[in-house]
């Protein structure tokens, strides 16, 4: 236990007010400035969704292309295991859009963010593509019935979720490096904990203990005590 | 009421989509149980979202995608998916299935297709088909009153309560209860004197038992992974 609250605190001096894109390396100098456009925008993309599910609307499908496919094969092209080509990531990304157009009618505003519900779509498709490649007989268990993208049946109230959403946007933007890192390579980069720990060549219980400070300065309530037994493992 | 949970770095794996596919399958079905892990899910995929949406590796997107797009969207005239039940929350028609996560009731499909393989007086096995042979997913029954002789774990194993409860040196375990043994743990778990109790078993090596008796069954635990 000492040591790791020698780990902690040590993390905790190294705070300085290094902005979250520094650590990524190939940093496009936009990157500030799309985070305030999003904030402001959140809301028109959740709009946009609901067009295209209730009427099919082909303007707002159009928009919502264009914010969010480059993002989507960006994520596609991020990943580990994923050796492929532009070509191969356009192709996963009409996919993604295509259970967008289908299954808009589906999303619940007052629920999810746009994004939220969006991320849930590409990271089915980005398992979709693993499970196929590794040769999983894919057809016994769908990646919906193991990953569900339906949302929590009691709704959290819409003003709430916004806030939760500006909380996490905001603490995003102030974490530590070391922190930013592996909420990085863990959401983006698509690896688990371990794998992140043997390429960061760091203990496995360093890395998990980075990724609960991380969630716990995003206030991304944690309901369960995390025990010592738990970070070394 | 459910004590025992996926950890945070677990739940972590499972939203960001990193988790082994029969580790997620426990995960998901122990939300099935938990209302809290569910909440939990949502906000860490809520971070994901704006993780994608500052993803700053974006890619340039030749406006020709787009184009290509909407032509198979018009080719296919897709139908817009109305608001029913995702595959995996059909009803469970057999009623012994009812209550079991859909993730469960799908594996299972049809009770009478469950094949018990008897290892020791109180404990049967019957595997399950997944579509993966990184882990061995199967149902284990511990009969009622019954004890599972002390064993060990070689690789990662979760273990979900479907039915029923079970005790260890550590704890009594109730439906919804997601644990996780690491390699090396020793446990020798007894059902609730009551019922049988069923469990969801995610394993990557398979278990080996300590004692001698044990050793002589072990061979008929190699189930294979189907
Ligand atoms: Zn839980």
């Amino acid at each position: 236990m000492a040591k790791l609250l020698r780990e902690q605190s040590s993390e905790v001096s190294k705070t300085d007010s290094s902005h979250f894109n520094k650590v990524i390396g190939e940093i496009k100098p936009a990157g500030e400035q799309r985070l305030q456009n999003t904030a402001k925008r959140t809301d028109s993309w959740s709009l946009d969704l609901v067009a295209i599910g209730a009427r099919q609307d082909r303007e707002a499908f159009a928009r919502f292309f264009q914010h969010f496919a480059p993002l989507i094969k960006g994520y596609f092209l991020n990943h580990q295991g994923m050796m492929m080509s532009s070509t191969q990531a356009d192709e996963l990304v009409q996919e993604v859009m295509l259970k967008v157009w289908t299954k808009a009618s589906k999303y619940k505003p007052e629920k999810s963010a746009a994004s939220t519900w969006v991320f849930t779509m590409a990271r089915n498709t980005r398992i979709d593509m693993l499970r196929r490649q590794s040769r999983h007989n894919t057809e016994v268990l769908e990646t919906e019935d193991i990953w569900a993208t339906e949302e929590e049946e009691s709704p959290v109230a819409r003003l709430q979720m916004q806030r939760e959403q500006k909380l996490v946007r905001e603490a995003m933007v102030d974490l530590p490096p070391e922190q930013a890192q592996i909420v990085q390579i863990i959401y983006l980069q698509g690896k688990t904990h371990t794998v992140a720990a043997e390429e960061l060549n760091l203990p496995l219980g360093t890395v998990k203990s980075r990724l609960r400070l991380a969630l716990a300065k995003m206030k991304i309530q944690i309901t369960q005590s995390a025990d010592e037994a738990d970070l070394l493992t | 009421m459910i004590k025992y949970h996926p950890n945070i770095n677990t739940l972590t794996e499972y939203a960001s989509g990193s988790l082994d596919t029969a580790a997620a399958i426990a995960v998901s079905a122990h939300m099935h149980f938990c209302h809290q892990c569910r909440k939990q899910t949502q906000d860490l995929q809520l971070l994901g979202g704006t993780m994608l949406d500052n993803n700053i590796a974006v890619a340039d997107i030749d406006s020709s995608v787009l184009h290509s797009l909407m032509q198979k969207i018009d080719a296919v005239d897709t139908k817009v998916e109305t608001k029913v039940q995702p595959a995996g929350h059909k009803q469970v028609t057999d009623a012994s299935l009812a209550g079991l996560p859909p993730v469960v009731a799908k594996m299972i499909g049809n009770r009478n297709k469950l094949k018990w393989k008897r290892l020791t007086k109180s404990l049967q096995i019957a595997p399950l088909t997944t579509g993966q042979s990184r882990a061995e997913v199967s149902l284990h029954k511990i009969s009622a009153g019954g004890k599972v002789m002390q064993h060990d774990h070689r690789g990662q194993e979760y273990t979900l309560i479907l039915k029923g409860s079970f005790s260890d040196e550590s704890g009594v375990y109730q439906p919804g209860d997601f644990l996780l043994k690491q390699p090396g743990d020793i446990h020798s778990p007894y059902a609730a004197a009551n019922r049988d109790c069923i469990c969801l078993t995610v394993v990557e090596a398979p278990v080996r038992f300590t004692s001698l008796l044990g050793k002589l069954l072990n061979p008929f635990l190699r189930l294979s992974p189907a």
